[in-house]
């Protein structure tokens, strides 16, 4: 007897979400960026209703986390992931809990249309202790990662650098002569990289970071380019390098706190025009904040 | 304490090569030797034997030690060789700050593509004494009498 009356409150419960005001999907050239700040959700009430969106495997994947902490954010991070992308469905009364996910042949985490075919929308997050991140694109994959700014390294900058990052970056690093500073451009660079194989979504072995270099464009104050160094040959004087504007790049602050790079492919359609992206700060189903809009050449 | 099991060995191998085997396999299935874990058994004319002389359990341990001190975890915070980096709360960027410090802590050099691959301490601790297996042996005096006695137990079965 108690045990029905029990799962008809929870029944009536779950009929109970609110609805999420539903969004326009961004224009072609447009990211639209969003992120929560676990801190400002504390209400235990909305953390349950949270948890009702989620699938048994993701349900699963946050009890699998060690510590509250890890699991309100695991959780923070699938509500934003599936909140976010059925806002942009057209359907007004789409239910969140009924997005599917999957991962591509490589790892990367993609919706399940389930035969609904030629979906534009693509999405990307990323997350740190303190803030969780959800980009959305149409028609080009993206990547995106988030560094908090202080975040600091247990190893030598330049050591890690000259393991992992290209020749031409560690030069670039190499010429800071101030530590944090240099430490700083070390993390943007991470974030760029990050947020580039990310967006490439082949998996690590597609692209090992040496293979590549991301620097400033010279006369922009936030523009980025990609160069891919060739195969490695015997002679390293030989190795060229391909400097082409397939992948677009952007490099923003958000919440004073954390560095967020965001990578797209450049549509054809669209070769060299200027990426913009969007910044929201939300919480779901509770309010949202335009933060910024930002043309990146 | 390696010892043989009291199981009985019973073959008609001809050759010196299916004897070697099935011994192995005999031994394998005896009690345990964790110190010492055959590589392995390459069919050759002439016996080799590979020795591994990391044990796992150390490993295990070092690895699990190493992710501690990376995450900030606290000393007591109980790991295991399946524990997964993530559900730790690591990111890529500790991922491979972790594989930074097994490479100086084992002194092997580790593949760019599979340092990112790493998700366990288990997968960290298999890799480890994979590379480390692959370098010239620097076995201990006990690892050699070891393999001196199993060597002498093969050649006195042929």
């Amino acid at each position: 007897m108690r045990i029905s009356v029990m799962s008809q409150m929870q029944r009536s419960f779950s009929i109970d979400l609110p609805s999420l005001i539903p969004l326009q999907l961004p224009s072609r050239r447009y990211t639209h960026l969003w992120y929560v700040i676990p801190d400002e959700v504390k209400s235990t009430s909305l953390l349950k209703r949270y948890s009702q969106l989620l699938s048994q495997t993701e349900k699963d994947g946050v009890d699998q986390m060690r510590g509250d902490e890890l699991k309100k954010n695991a959780l923070l991070a699938r509500t934003l992931v599936r909140t976010t992308v059925a806002r942009y469905q057209t359907n007004k009364a789409f239910d969140p809990r009924s997005l599917m996910f999957k991962k591509n042949v490589y790892g990367k985490p993609e919706v399940d249309w389930q035969n609904c075919n030629n979906q534009p929308l693509h999405f990307n997050i990323s997350h740190t202790d303190s803030l969780i991140a959800c980009g959305v694109t149409v028609h080009a994959p993206v990547g995106i990662d988030v560094e908090d700014k202080e975040r600091k390294i247990k190893h030598d900058v330049l050591a890690f650098a000259k393991r992992f990052y290209s020749a031409d970056e560690v030069n670039f690093l190499a010429t800071i002569r101030d530590p944090e500073a240099q430490r700083k451009e070390f993390i943007k660079l991470w974030t760029l990289k990050e947020a580039y194989v990310k967006a490439l979504g082949k998996g690590f072995s597609a692209a090992p970071f040496n293979t590549f270099t991301i620097q400033s464009i010279p006369g922009t104050e936030e523009g980025y380019s990609l160069c891919k160094t060739s195969e490695v040959t015997a002679d390293p004087l030989e190795e060229t390098k391909k400097c082409n504007g397939e992948w677009k790049f952007a490099l923003l602050e958000l919440a004073d706190s954390h560095y967020a790079a965001v990578c797209i492919e450049d549509d054809q359609a669209n070769e060299g025009a200027p990426m913009r992206v969007i910044v929201r700060k939300t919480i779901p189903f509770v309010e949202d904040q335009l933060i910024s809009e930002r043309i990146f050449l | 304490m390696a010892s043989l099991s009291t199981t009985s060995l019973s073959f008609k191998a001809p050759s010196i090569q299916s004897t070697t085997t099935r011994i192995y396999q005999v031994l394998r299935k005896a009690s345990s030797f964790q110190s010492i874990s055959f590589g392995r058994f390459q069919s050759s004319k002439r016996l080799r034997l590979q020795i591994s002389c990391a044990a796992k359990p150390e490993t295990v341990q070092k690895v699990s030690d190493i992710v501690k001190e990376q995450l900030a975890l606290s000393a007591d915070t109980a790991l295991t060789a399946e524990s997964k980096f993530s559900a730790l709360g690591a990111d890529s960027l500790d991922t491979v700050e972790i594989v930074m410090a097994l490479e100086e802590k084992f002194d092997i050099s580790v593949e760019e593509t599979d340092a990112q691959n790493i998700t366990t301490i288990q997968e960290a601790a298999d890799l480890i004494e994979d590379l480390v297996q692959k370098k010239p042996a620097a076995c201990s005096i006990v690892e050699l009498e070891k393999v001196m006695f199993y060597q002498r137990c093969i050649s006195s079965l042929v």
